[in-house]
């Protein structure tokens, strides 16, 4: 018997007492680990966003958006104007062009499908037949009784650019990632007439590193082989943009810019900055300031998450100090007694903490029992509880990505428990049971031990 | 030999002093049986808690073998509580849920006895005041006042003390039961060459004891 037995021994002298005090215990740090694991969840997701985001500008022409729309190439003395903004680190430069079967010998590589046939007939172009125009994209006609049918094939992508490793999602690169399966990356200043090429673009041309097609009329090298992601990026031609430019005979045209900014932290400044700068003759985006949107929800149930952690640990903290003044005043004349027999303060105090820690580790393994099985769902209520309440703010014509992309990246979300959380857990109940402690341990160094003679 | 001399203590109580000690000296030698005997709120409770190194006097001294008490310092006192006084009380105060060696083995863990010799020595206590090797393991409430008590003086006598102090020891007792529990605690101490200071209101205790000191209003009015 010594003083860590006798505590441990002190926390069981009152079974329905001990049992009230872990079970509260238990809900209190239970709740801390739900809050704090809902806390790490919502804080990874907000990183992932912005990581997603990232920091660039998009500059394109006012009025056009890859293929879309209209307007007039940017000019090289915009580009220079925003090279020259602050905080701006780099630009990327684009021209974009599409090649039909009169342009190259390439086959695309994605089946028009029934979409492709809608969107060719809603762009306004003819379809052939009686009173058609000639096509502007690559068809094959064919002749029957009831007139001329068209099929209508997607075309090939080309995207002349100064860094083919970008493949921007507002640009004529389509989005995805890039990983080069085989070859190599020209450089960002070359002018020769070689190409990287999609995987599937390449597989269906039986094209390999070093292979030839033509575009243009003039005879391409593939320099490499490189995979997006997706099938429609995978479907691409990336060639050095003075290439592009004097093939496609559009000397100096840009179609779109990507300006890489310094910090994510300055992006919508940049934004403002450009667009002050190059005025209604362009259109200027950052996915930053859409992700916003995203962001707030997020970031008010990481701020009520965190709250709420503190309001736990708190309410932990003073139930275990109530708990220890009230056993120190109950147990008042046993400590003058153990004074009285030569016990000193530490062993008085010793004790007494070893009884509050006993009870809050018991309180922890229910707690981290409970923030393990109610973690997620609490994360995902606060998450649900949020977008709903950001979809009545917001409304469904606000416009941008929509609620749809909030909603999509906050409910993706996945709360869970790792090791980490439990030292967690069991360092709040450690933490808890000193605080806690502390001034039952002041009273008890306060009793003095004539107090047991005085109440008998 | 035990000293007290001009031994005062006053507490504060509102507006008021109340002088609970005031002014008491007299002597007990080595081995010697006393007993202090006055009215309720004599100060009796009081005069023990100073010689006991409890609380600390208003002024005055008290010395126990030309050592001064009263100057120790709060961890000399601990130690000089632990080592050299054995306390009885009327209300027992046996910590409720150890067992009755557990309970005598606690001055000895104080006194940083290793554990078998604490198994050893609250054993050989118990045995002497009569205790089975059955009851030891019993807890206070599964015990009689009687046994209580002779627990509680197993416990006062645990690290051989050179005084033990007694606050009516047979206070909570019947007469018969009192008796026998004092007849212990005095043939303990003479075979232990303990002092005792025996708090009392029974007079035929009183009159068995080596010295009787009586204490009226705070003073000794005769022996």
């Amino acid at each position: 018997m010594n003083v860590i037995t006798r505590g441990i021994r002190n926390a069981f002298r009152n079974t329905i007492r001990t049992v009230s005090i872990v079970t509260i215990l238990g809900l209190s740090i239970g709740l801390s680990l739900a809050m704090l694991v809902a806390h790490q969840a919502v804080g990874e997701k907000i990183n992932s966003v912005k990581a997603s985001v990232g920091n660039t500008v998009s500059i394109s022409p006012a009025g056009a958006r890859g293929f879309e729309g209209g307007g007039n190439a940017l000019t090289a003395d915009q580009l220079s104007k925003v090279k020259s903004q602050a905080h701006v680190v780099s630009l990327t430069e684009s021209l974009g062009d599409r090649l039909t079967t009169s342009d190259t010998n390439l086959q695309s590589a994605v089946d028009a499908g029934s979409l492709g046939q809608r969107f060719a007939q809603r762009s306004g172009q003819s379809m052939g037949g009686p009173g058609g125009g000639p096509p502007a994209l690559s068809q094959d006609s064919t002749s029957n009784s009831g007139g001329t049918t068209t099929t209508f094939t997607p075309p090939v992508t080309v995207n002349g650019t100064t860094d083919p490793t970008n493949l921007t999602s507002s640009g004529p690169g389509g989005g995805g990632s890039f990983t080069l399966k085989s070859g190599k990356v020209f450089s960002s200043s070359s002018t020769e007439d070689v190409a990287l090429l999609g995987s599937t673009l390449a597989t269906k041309n039986n094209l390999k590193v070093g292979s030839t097609f033509t575009a243009y009329n003039t005879t391409i090298t593939v320099a490499g082989i490189f995979d997006a992601g997706n099938d429609f990026s995978n479907n691409q031609v990336i060639m050095p943009l003075a290439a592009v430019q004097t093939l496609s005979a559009q000397p100096g045209a840009i179609t779109s810019a990507t300006a890489k900014v310094d910090s994510i932290t300055n992006v919508s400044s940049v934004t403002s900055a450009v667009k002050s700068t190059l005025g209604s003759a362009t259109d200027v985006t950052n996915a930053a300031d859409e992700s916003k949107n995203t962001i707030a929800p997020l970031e008010n149930i990481q701020t009520i998450s965190l709250y709420s952690l503190i309001g736990a640990v708190a309410a932990g903290a003073v139930i275990i100090l109530l708990t220890m003044i009230m056993i120190v005043r109950e147990r008042r004349r046993e400590i003058g007694v153990l004074k009285a027999i030569g016990a000193g303060n530490g062993k008085v105090v010793g004790q007494f903490m070893v009884e509050a820690t006993t009870l809050t580790v018991l309180g922890a393994f229910i707690g981290i029992a409970l923030g393990v099985v109610a973690g997620n769902p609490i994360t995902k209520l606060l998450v649900d509880n949020s977008s709903n309440s950001q979809t009545i703010q917001g409304g469904p014509g606000r416009g941008g990505r929509g609620f749809g992309f909030v909603r999509d990246n906050v409910s993706s979300i996945h709360a869970a428990v790792g090791w980490d959380i439990i030292l967690y857990g069991f360092a709040a109940a450690v933490l808890i049971a000193v605080v806690g402690s502390a001034l039952a341990s002041f009273a008890i160094t306060k009793i003095r031990p004539a107090e047991v003679m005085r109440t008998e | 030999m035990l000293e007290v001399k001009n031994l005062k203590k006053s507490f504060q109580s509102g507006d008021a002093t109340v002088h609970a000690v005031g002014g008491v000296s007299f002597k007990v030698l080595n081995g010697q049986f006393a007993s202090i005997v006055g009215t309720s709120g004599s100060g009796k409770s009081t005069l023990l808690s100073l010689l006991g190194a409890l609380d600390k006097p208003t002024s005055g001294s008290v010395q126990v073998d030309d050592r001064d008490i009263t100057s120790l310092r709060d961890h000399a006192l601990t130690t000089y509580r632990c080592k050299s006084i054995g306390f009885v009380f009327q209300g027992y105060n046996l910590v409720p849920n150890l067992t009755a060696l557990e309970n005598v083995m606690l001055p000895l863990e104080f006194a940083k006895l290793p554990k078998a010799k604490r198994v050893a020595r609250a054993t050989e206590l118990l045995e002497q005041v009569g205790f089975q090797a059955d009851q030891m393991q019993r807890k206070p409430g599964k015990l009689s006042g009687g046994q209580q008590q002779r627990v509680a003086i197993a416990r006062a006598l645990a690290n051989k003390p050179k005084l033990i102090l007694a606050d009516e020891p047979t206070g909570n007792l019947d007469s018969q039961t009192g008796k026998m529990i004092f007849d212990l605690l005095h043939n303990l101490a003479k075979s232990e060459n303990t002092t005792i200071i025996a708090v009392t209101h029974d007079l035929s205790i009183a009159g068995k004891t080596d010295v009787t000191f009586r204490l009226q209003d705070g003073k000794l009015k005769e022996r």
